[in-house]
């Protein structure tokens, strides 16, 4: 079960990610990697 | 009117903020981290072997759920006790009678066996929403030493999801969080979830060691109805009722229920049920946990004072005295470890495999000299 949990929040990040990159607004870049740090935390299984 | 779409971002302000959640990323990840190393244990001259949980059932080794097993053999011959703190994290007043246990008891007859980490997973993290410290300090006479307040729970990272309903390896319906409730996965399921091989490692050890008398040490919050109390399986009903009489005696108030046959699962229930130990838990009061807390701090965890609670105490809605004084860990551990003494010297009056166990500090001499004196002086001066 974890790892489908892990694979399925790798691939919010990934989206996250394209879409930060593709982003011209600085503010949605902005929301962007706040939303990608506990994503971050929660695939490396750190919290 | 259309509004002129902003373009202050570009690929390389996108590798600038990529950049920054790195270094905010390495940060936090240090501090999570930090929480998965266990504050250093000083086993004292009494302690003869150091063992792990797997030992006694290898489907937790390896996890983040196996933990020291202290093992303090005396010299006679005699029967064996178990004491367990660190069930419940969030009630340090367990974890830290077992630490001054490891660090001052000696044996002199049978064996004593001290878990002051049962759930190991449970320490390394805190309940969300609750704004808990991750650590609370005690000064000893020559340093300070740190320690880490947990959760009621495996940490989620080492076990999940919880399911909406748990129900337990005795049948017990339960709600889904208590899947990662040591106490109530008892007996444990060799093949379940990790909290539930947990308790079944500690179910072997009983049986392995012949364990004659388990008690294992909890807190709970000053509303909750069974606190200051011996819970006891009917085996060990009597040895209660008469440590309960003595050490009203000597100034240590304290209550008797009977463990519930209808609830299952529990540590008093079940060990009592799945082996031939006398089964005991022992409650005291940290308003830490409560629900009418105000501020929570490394000050309460230590110190036990609450302005609110003195207030609802006040009103009659405690089960515990509390004055502005509160409770402080001093006194819990105190009160821990003399209800532990005392129900030792009971079933020693009673059985004619002894287990003596001397140099546990008393309640009175805990109030006196402060729980830091009983604490090994931390190795690195000021932990």
């Amino acid at each position: 079960m974890t790892i489908v949990y892990q694979v399925i929040t790798a691939c919010v990040i990934g989206l996250v990610g394209w879409n930060l990159f593709r982003e011209r607004r600085l503010t949605e870049q902005m929301t962007a990697v706040l939303v990608l740090l506990p994503l971050l935390l929660r695939v490396l299984m750190i919290k | 009117m259309t509004r002129e779409k902003r373009t202050f971002g570009r690929w390389w302000t996108a590798v600038l903020l990529l950049a920054l959640v790195a270094g905010i990323l390495i940060v936090v990840s240090h501090d999570f981290m930090s929480m998965r190393v266990d504050p250093p244990i000083y086993p004292g001259s009494g302690v003869t072997e150091i063992r792990a949980l797997s030992d006694y059932f290898g489907g937790i080794a390896g996890t983040a759920a196996d933990t020291d097993v202290y093992i303090l053999q005396g010299d006679e011959p005699g029967g064996t006790a178990l004491v367990l703190g660190g069930t419940h994290p969030n009630e340090p007043a367990a974890s830290i009678t077992a630490i001054v246990l490891v660090e001052n008891a000696r044996v002199e007859r049978g064996r004593l066996i001290v878990i002051p980490r049962a759930n190991r997973s449970a320490f390394t993290c805190t309940e969300p929403q609750e704004g808990y410290p991750q650590t609370y300090t005690i000064e000893t006479p020559t340093g300070v030493r740190e320690f880490r307040y947990g959760s009621r729970g495996t940490n989620p990272i080492d076990q999940w999801p919880d399911p909406v309903i748990y129900i337990n390896a005795a049948g017990q319906p339960l709600a889904g969080a208590e899947v990662r409730n040591l106490n109530r996965s008892y007996p444990g399921d060799p093949d379940g979830n990790l909290t539930e091989r947990l308790a079944y490692a500690i179910v072997e050890l009983i049986r392995a060691e012949d364990v004659n008398i388990a008690v294992d040490l909890h807190e709970a919050s000053p509303e909750y109805p069974v606190i200051n109390a011996i819970v006891a399986h009917e085996d060990a009903l009597s040895i209660a009722a008469e440590a309960a009489l003595f050490l009203e005696l000597v100034g240590v108030q304290i209550g008797v229920e009977r463990s519930p046959e209808n609830l299952r699962g529990l540590s008093h229930r079940e060990w009592g049920d799945a082996t031939d130990t006398l089964a005991l838990l022992v409650e005291a009061p940290n308003a830490a946990q409560g629900r009418l807390r105000g501020r929570t701090d490394v000050d309460l965890i230590v110190q036990g004072a609450d302005p609110y609670y003195v207030r609802a105490a006040e009103r009659g809605l405690l089960y515990v005295p509390f004055s502005a004084e509160g409770h402080p860990l001093d006194e819990r551990v105190g009160r821990h470890l003399q209800t532990v003494a005392m129900l030792l010297e009971v079933y020693n009056s009673y059985s004619d495999e002894a287990i003596v166990v001397s140099n546990v500090p008393t309640l009175a001499s805990m109030l006196d000299e402060g729980l830091g004196t009983y604490l090994a002086p931390p190795a690195d001066g000021a932990s």
